[in-house]
């Protein structure tokens, strides 16, 4: 795998890619534009699940505590509470298994208010993930592309997309490939939090529904696939680990952005597998 | 004196920093600005002095900006673009040039309008136009090699102004002694089995995309894909293209039953000025007038799906 081979293979299926990968164990790695700042989108869920686990193990926060989630003020989205018409009563634990297995919104938007930015991001720089930021919540994220645009989804305009706070990566939730597979491999090596509760983060990741990224890239029964998504317009992104029958475990984040606005664009989502495997095969070699 | 030549150095000396740190990279940000590394590097080494922050973390096996250079880096845009501003409006009127970028599979006689058109009402400004296609242009635009460019769309670069978008139905071109040249209208699916002949798709990528998609969609696969803007292919039989209304000797065009097909196009610009607003206005008339373009709330707006799995 070079270079170039990589950036065809993101041209061929209209969009520029990022990506880093790295044997958790072994330490080789490999990327394309590893240390570039990018939007992360929804994988900002991540380091809130981490820090979410962190305070639990400080005992500041309880994994098994009752929330109730009213209607009114629900952050939206096409999943998990954000999809639901009534009043939901539920432990933090199933908030965080909604936000990172269906990307539920309002799920991550109510652990925001528990967790609070500031927490995620002073964790950020003690682990030295310095290009790594969440600035805004999924609420924040979702209304400052309607006040950027002056209307409602879909935001296809392409004008107005080179406008948007939430596509700036000097404004919107950040990070690079690099520093996305740290995290992801500290949590496989129990270094990001507890061990229980870094086992209990590897469950969860595992159980993400989507198949269409990450885990198109490796159609083999006998291997395992974890991540979290980030979607906006134009932005495609997962960040995740892939774990071999041999022991062998990677972390691979990529990153990528269309051509096209278009919303559906089933090349877009399966090239992050593509060019995953491509790096993962690189590692393996 | 020194004052003056102390601002100059410090705008030049953010111009750097801003495509340094757009390129994250200084071997790619050099080939830009036309210098060597070292110097660059030098040079960002003395605005960090200048400032008293460090804008790049070199730590790490690559660049990447530290959080005070991130905060610095939208006004140190602004400042590039101000001064790049003052210069367009002080060449104004002393015979300026305008740097202008079109595709260049665009007709001759339409670049020859566009020229025509804008010398109407701009005498005084030497008009330089460039052919090159759309992902060239939006690197040129950055760059600053072109003041305004013709471009097709869909394109999704930040920092990139846009004029207003046109629409241009596209038909297809057949080789004249081929037998769906004896139709009236052609459907996409009647393709089916012939070649096609595209710009290349490096330069036209969202166009391409969106064109393929298209055929795909309306049951047209074609077996291969050939790149290019000259129509001997399609002349020889052994391609189709699509492409406006046109009369050729050679072809037959025919339009596409449903029109599946519309290129966008508009004029887009980085750093804005009078000269680059009154050059977009006089595009839009002349591609309205001599290319058969409308305006885009002609085209019918498509509905989008909303699948979770898209969004999440």
């Amino acid at each position: 795998m070079n270079e170039i081979e990589l950036g065809e293979v993101f041209a061929a299926a209209g969009v520029e890619g990022w990506l880093h990968a790295v044997d958790i164990d072994g330490g080789r790695e490999c990327g394309y534009q590893p240390d570039a700042t990018r939007p992360i989108a929804s994988v900002f869920k991540v380091p809130l699940l981490v820090e979410l686990c962190r305070q639990a193990d400080a005992g500041r926060v309880d994994l098994a505590e009752r929330v109730l989630v009213p209607v009114a003020g629900r952050t939206s989205g096409p999943t998990g509470l954000s999809a639901m018409r009534d009043e939901v009563s539920i432990s933090l634990r199933d908030l965080a298994y909604l936000m990172i297995a269906v990307s539920d919104n309002a799920s991550a938007d109510v652990l925001v208010e528990r967790v609070g930015l500031e927490a995620v991001n002073a964790m950020l720089a003690g682990f030295g993930l310095d290009a790594t930021r969440v600035t805004m919540n999924g609420a924040t994220m979702l209304d400052s592309m309607a006040e950027d645009s002056g209307h409602a989804w879909p935001f296809q305009d392409v004008e107005e997309l080179a406008r948007m706070r939430a596509l700036d990566p000097a404004r919107t939730n950040r990070g690079t490939p690099r520093e996305l597979t740290r995290l992801f491999a500290m949590i496989w090596r129990d270094e990001a939090a507890s061990a229980e509760l870094c086992g209990w983060m590897r469950e969860v990741f595992a159980l993400q529904v989507w198949p269409h990224r990450l885990a198109a890239g490796f159609p083999y029964d006998d291997v395992d696939v974890s991540g979290k998504t980030g979607t906006l317009p134009t932005i495609r992104n997962e960040a995740g680990v892939v774990e071999y029958p041999d022991g062998g475990r990677y972390a691979v984040a990529v990153f990528t952005r269309s051509f096209s606005p278009a919303v559906n664009q089933p090349r877009a989502d399966a090239v992050i597998g593509t060019a995953a495997h491509m790096a993962v095969d690189h590692l393996r070699r | 004196m020194w004052i003056s030549s102390l601002a100059m150095d410090l705008v030049r000396h953010l111009r750097y920093f801003t495509v340094v740190a757009e390129e994250l990279h200084f071997g790619n940000a050099a080939i830009r600005l036309g210098m060597a590394q070292p110097p660059l590097s030098q040079r960002i080494k003395r605005l960090e002095e200048e400032l008293g922050v460090r804008l790049f973390d070199r730590s790490a096996r690559q660049v990447r900006l530290t959080e005070a250079g991130r905060l610095l880096l939208g006004e140190a845009r602004e400042i590039v673009a101000r001064v790049d501003r003052l210069r367009e409006l002080a060449r104004h009127g002393e015979g300026a040039v305008l740097k202008v970028g079109v595709p260049p599979d665009l007709a001759a006689a339409v670049i020859a309008a566009l020229v025509a058109g804008f010398r109407e009402s701009h005498p005084e400004v030497r008009l330089a136009p460039a052919e090159i296609w759309t992902a060239d242009q939006v690197a040129a635009l950055a760059g600053g090699t072109i003041d305004v460019g013709v471009v097709r769309h869909p394109v999704t670069a930040p920092g990139l102004y846009f004029g207003q978008t046109l629409v241009q139905p596209q038909g297809v071109l057949l080789a004249e002694g081929d037998e769906l040249a004896q139709r009236a209208e052609v459907h996409l699916a009647d393709l089916a089995g012939r070649e096609l002949l595209m710009p290349p798709k490096e330069g036209e990528p969202g166009m391409h995309a969106e064109a393929l998609a298209e055929c795909r969609r309306r049951g047209y696969v074609p077996a291969q894909v050939h790149e290019g803007s000259g129509l001997g292919l399609v002349m020889a039989g052994a391609a189709v293209a699509f492409g406006p209304r046109q009369e050729s000797p050679g072809l037959a065009w025919r339009p596409l039953i449903g029109s599946p097909l519309s290129y966008r196009i508009s004029t887009a610009w980085r750093v804005a000025s009078d000269t680059v607003a009154d050059f977009s206005a006089a595009a839009v008339r002349t591609l309205k007038e001599s290319a058969g373009m409308a305006e885009q709330s002609s085209a019918p707006v498509r509905r989008v799906s909303r699948r979770p799995g898209a969004l999440a």
